[in-house]
C-alpha cells in the first residue's frame, strides 16, 4: 500500500497521480492521508497488477471536474479522484457521469461545491473600513468546502477599485485595488482584522430586512431550506430572523403589515380634481 | 423624516411585488474601472426573509403617495396607510451603500402614481440615469413601468434598466375594470408592446444602444377575483406568445390593512400560487401548452403538482422507454426534470440505462416509478387505476397550524 499526502492541494495531487498512473499502479493499491501519519497497513504489498489495456489521454474536462470536486472538505477526498482519474485513462468514461457509482459521486461533490461558491457571492457581508488607510471593507467568512481562492474575484468584478480582505478560519484573500493576494492559513493580523468587524450592526439594513418580510406568508421550511441555519451568525440580519418568526406566530399573520410600519398614523388621499 | 422612516414605510409597501430576480442581465465587470458593480446572467439571492422569499434586489417604492385606488394595493388613495417619499439621491446613496456590503445586487425600484404618470416615469428614470451614468453602477436596475406614461419616457428606461415591468395586475379585464378603476388593459398591454418593439430594434441592430436586455415580466395578482387557473395560465400563455415576457410573476392576494370589501377578507392558500409557478415553469421550459395542463375552466389540483396530474391523465402516454424515447418525451415523466432527462440521454449512449441509474440521478423515484421502463424494469403499476395511484403519490396533507 502507497501512502501519500498532498497537504490538501490539488497541483501536488495532480503531480503524484501522474506519477501513479506512469507507473501503472491502481486505485486499490494508493491511500491519500489527511496528514503524514503512519498507516496500519502501509507495508503491506499491494496485490499485483496485471490490467492490460493503453492508457488514453485524460480529457482536459476531467481536469477542471477534478479540480472542483477537490475543493470538497471530507477526510480521504483524493482517494476518490484517484479513481475515476484511473478508470477514464483504462477506458471506462462513465467513470465520469453522474449515472455511474463513482461519477454520481463526483458530481454531488462538484455540486456541493458550486453551492458553496454561490453561498460565498450571496452571504458574505463586507464592513466599511474606517480607520485604515490600505482596506475599504472587510469581511469575515467561514466556508464549509475550500472555495475561498477560486471563487473569490467574484468580488473584484462587483467592487471596483475598491479594496477588501476575506478572511476565513482556514485561508484568506486581499484584494488592493488590482491584484489578489491569497494566503494559506490566514495570516493571524489578518485574522484579527477580520474578526474584529464580524457581528456588526447596520440600522438600515435590519429595518429592511424586517420590512420587506411579508409576515402572512411565513415559511420557515422554505427559508431555512434555502439558507441553513449555520449562516445566520455571520449575516447581519440573523439575529432578526429568530424575532421575526415569533411575532409573525404570535399574530401579525392576518396582513402583511411589518411592525415598524403599524405604529405610524396614516394618511389617505383626496382623487385628483377632474380637469 | 428620516431616512429609516422611510425606508420603514416604503420598503413594507413594496413587498407585494413578488419579483426579486436580478437574472437575465448580459455579463459586466468592474474590474479594474471606475464605479462598482457587476452582472452575470444568473442573480444572486443574498438573503431569505421568512416567508422564504429570496433578498436580490433593494425593492423600494419611491413614495406610495397614489392617485389611484386600486381595490387590492395596500398603497390606493383611500388607504389610511403611513405615506412618505424618497428623494432620488435617498435611493442612490442606499442603492450603493447596500450594494456594497454585499446585501443586495441592485434596484428594483417602483412608484406610486404622484401628479402624473409622466411626473412619476421621469422621477424613476432620474434615479437609473444618476446611478449609471454619475456612479458608474454597473450593477442590476429593475425600473416599473407606469403603463400610461408616455411611450418615449418607456424607451428612455430601457436605456437604464435591465428589466422594465407592467403589471397586468389581474387575470381578466373585467376584473380590472371592477377592481382598479383608473387602469384600463389596453394602456397595459401598450406598455408591453411599447417595451417588446423597442427591444427587437435593439437587437436588430448592433449599434443601437441596449434596451433592457434583461427583458420584460410581470405580475398576475392570484384570488382577488374570482377568475380560475385555467383563465390565470391562458393569460400568462397569451403574454408569453404576444410580448416575449421572460416571467410571468403570481402573486397570491395578501391580506392587507383596512382591506376595502370589494376584495376577498382571506388569502387564497399559497399552495394555489405555487402550483401555479410549477405549471409556469412547464409552459417556459418543457414544451406544454396550457390546454395539455387545464382545459377552458377549473383549477389545478392542490394535492398532486401539473405534471404529475398531465400524466395521469395521459396514461396511453406512458410507460416511457429511457432507452428508446424522445428526450422531451422523457422531460415529461413525473419525477423527471430537464437536467435529469439530458442526463440519461448523455448516459444511453454509453450504456443500457438501468433502475439502479435512476437512483443516483436525483429523479423523485416514486413518482416516476409508475411511469418508466428501463432494461431490466416494467412498473407493475402500469394497469393501477389513475384514481388509486393519485392517492398513492399525493402530497401528504400537512397538520393545519393551531394558530393558523
Amino acid at each position: 500500500m502507497r501512502v501519500l499526502c498532498c497537504e490538501d492541494d490539488f497541483e501536488t495531487w495532480r503531480g503524484q497521480a501522474r506519477g501513479l498512473l506512469a507507473e501503472g499502479l491502481p486505485p486499490h493499491a494508493v491511500v491519500w492521508e489527511d496528514e503524514n501519519r503512519p498507516q496500519l497497513f502501509a507495508a503491506e504489498e499491494p496485490a499485483p497488477y496485471h490490467g492490460g489495456g493503453a492508457v488514453t489521454r485524460v480529457p482536459g474536462e476531467l481536469i477542471e471536474q477534478l479540480r472542483s470536486a477537490a475543493q470538497y472538505r471530507m477526510p480521504g477526498r483524493w482517494n476518490l479522484l484517484y479513481r475515476i482519474l484511473w478508470r477514464v485513462t483504462r477506458g471506462e468514461r462513465e467513470a465520469m457521469l453522474a449515472g455511474d457509482c463513482d461519477g454520481s459521486e463526483l458530481h454531488r461533490r462538484i455540486r456541493s461545491v458550486s453551492r458553496e461558491a454561490h453561498h460565498l457571492h450571496a452571504f458574505v457581508r463586507f464592513q466599511p473600513v474606517t480607520d485604515a488607510a490600505d482596506l475599504d471593507y472587510v469581511a469575515w467568512y467561514e466556508p464549509a468546502h475550500d472555495i475561498l481562492a477560486g471563487a473569490s474575484l467574484h468580488f473584484a468584478e462587483r467592487l471596483g477599485r475598491q479594496r477588501w480582505l476575506i478572511a476565513t478560519p482556514r485561508d484568506a484573500v486581499w484584494y488592493d485595488g488590482a491584484h489578489l493576494e491569497y494566503r494559506r492559513p490566514c495570516p493571524p493580523a489578518w485574522q484579527a482584522r477580520a474578526q474584529a468587524s464580524s457581528g456588526g450592526e447596520d440600522r438600515l439594513w435590519e429595518t429592511y430586512y424586517a420590512s420587506i418580510f411579508n409576515p402572512a406568508r411565513l415559511n420557515r421550511q422554505a427559508m431555512q431550506g434555502h439558507m441553513p441555519m449555520r449562516f445566520w451568525k455571520g449575516l447581519t440580519e440573523g439575529k432578526l430572523i429568530p424575532v421575526l418568526l415569533s411575532q409573525a406566530r404570535a399574530g401579525s399573520q392576518k396582513d402583511g403589515q411589518a411592525q415598524g410600519v403599524k405604529g405610524k398614523s396614516g394618511k389617505t388621499i383626496r382623487p385628483a380634481r377632474e380637469s | 423624516m428620516e431616512l429609516i422612516d422611510k425606508l420603514t414605510i416604503l420598503a413594507d409597501a413594496a413587498k407585494y411585488d413578488a419579483s426579486c430576480a436580478s437574472s437575465g442581465a448580459p455579463k459586466r465587470s468592474s474590474r479594474g474601472k471606475d464605479g462598482i458593480g457587476a452582472t452575470n446572467g444568473m442573480g444572486i439571492c443574498h438573503s431569505y426573509t421568512p416567508d422564504g422569499r429570496c433578498v436580490s434586489l433593494l425593492k423600494i417604492l419611491l413614495t406610495n403617495f397614489c392617485l389611484y385606488d386600486c381595490q387590492y394595493c395596500v398603497n390606493r388613495r383611500s388607504s389610511d396607510v403611513p405615506r412618505a417619499r424618497f428623494s432620488p439621491e435617498e435611493v442612490i446613496k442606499l442603492t450603493l451603500d447596500f450594494y456594497q456590503r454585499n446585501y443586495v445586487s441592485g434596484l428594483f425600484l417602483s412608484s406610486g402614481i404622484i401628479q402624473s404618470p409622466d411626473y412619476t416615469m421621469e422621477q424613476l428614470i432620474r434615479v437609473a440615469k444618476v446611478l449609471r451614468e454619475e456612479h458608474q453602477f454597473r450593477g442590476y436596475i429593475h425600473l416599473k413601468t407606469i403603463p400610461e406614461a408616455d411611450p418615449a419616457l418607456i424607451e428612455e428606461a430601457g436605456r437604464y434598466a435591465d428589466r422594465l415591468s407592467v403589471n397586468i395586475e389581474l387575470p381578466s379585464p373585467a376584473s380590472l375594470i371592477q377592481l382598479a378603476p383608473e387602469k384600463r388593459l389596453a394602456s397595459i398591454t401598450g406598455a408591453m408592446g411599447t417595451i417588446d418593439s423597442a427591444s427587437n430594434e435593439s437587437r436588430a441592430d448592433k449599434r443601437a444602444p441596449r434596451f433592457a436586455p434583461g427583458g420584460q415580466s410581470t405580475q398576475m395578482i392570484v384570488g382577488a377575483d374570482a377568475s380560475d387557473d385555467s383563465r390565470i395560465l391562458h393569460t400568462a400563455e397569451a403574454l408569453y406568445g404576444d410580448y416575449r415576457l421572460r416571467r410571468v410573476y403570481y402573486s397570491a392576494f395578501s391580506p392587507i390593512p383596512n382591506s376595502p370589501a370589494s376584495v376577498p377578507f382571506q388569502a387564497p392558500p399559497l399552495l394555489r400560487e405555487h402550483r401555479l409557478y410549477q405549471a409556469d415553469f412547464l409552459l417556459r421550459s418543457y414544451g406544454f401548452k396550457a390546454n395539455e395542463l387545464l382545459g377552458a375552466t377549473g383549477n389545478l389540483p392542490l394535492d398532486i403538482d401539473p405534471k404529475l396530474a398531465w400524466a395521469l391523465g395521459n396514461r396511453a402516454e406512458f410507460p416511457v422507454d429511457l432507452n428508446r424515447a424522445e428526450p422531451a418525451m422523457i422531460a415529461r415523466v413525473p419525477g423527471i426534470g430537464i437536467r435529469t432527462a439530458q442526463r440519461i440521454v448523455s448516459l444511453r449512449r454509453l450504456k443500457r440505462i438501468r433502475f439502479e441509474d435512476l437512483l443516483r440521478m436525483r429523479c423523485v423515484i416514486d413518482k416516476a416509478r409508475p411511469f418508466v421502463v428501463t432494461s431490466d424494469y416494467r412498473p407493475r403499476q402500469d394497469t393501477l387505476e389513475s384514481t388509486r395511484l393519485r392517492s398513492q403519490l399525493s402530497d401528504q396533507p400537512a397538520q393545519m397550524a393551531l394558530w393558523a
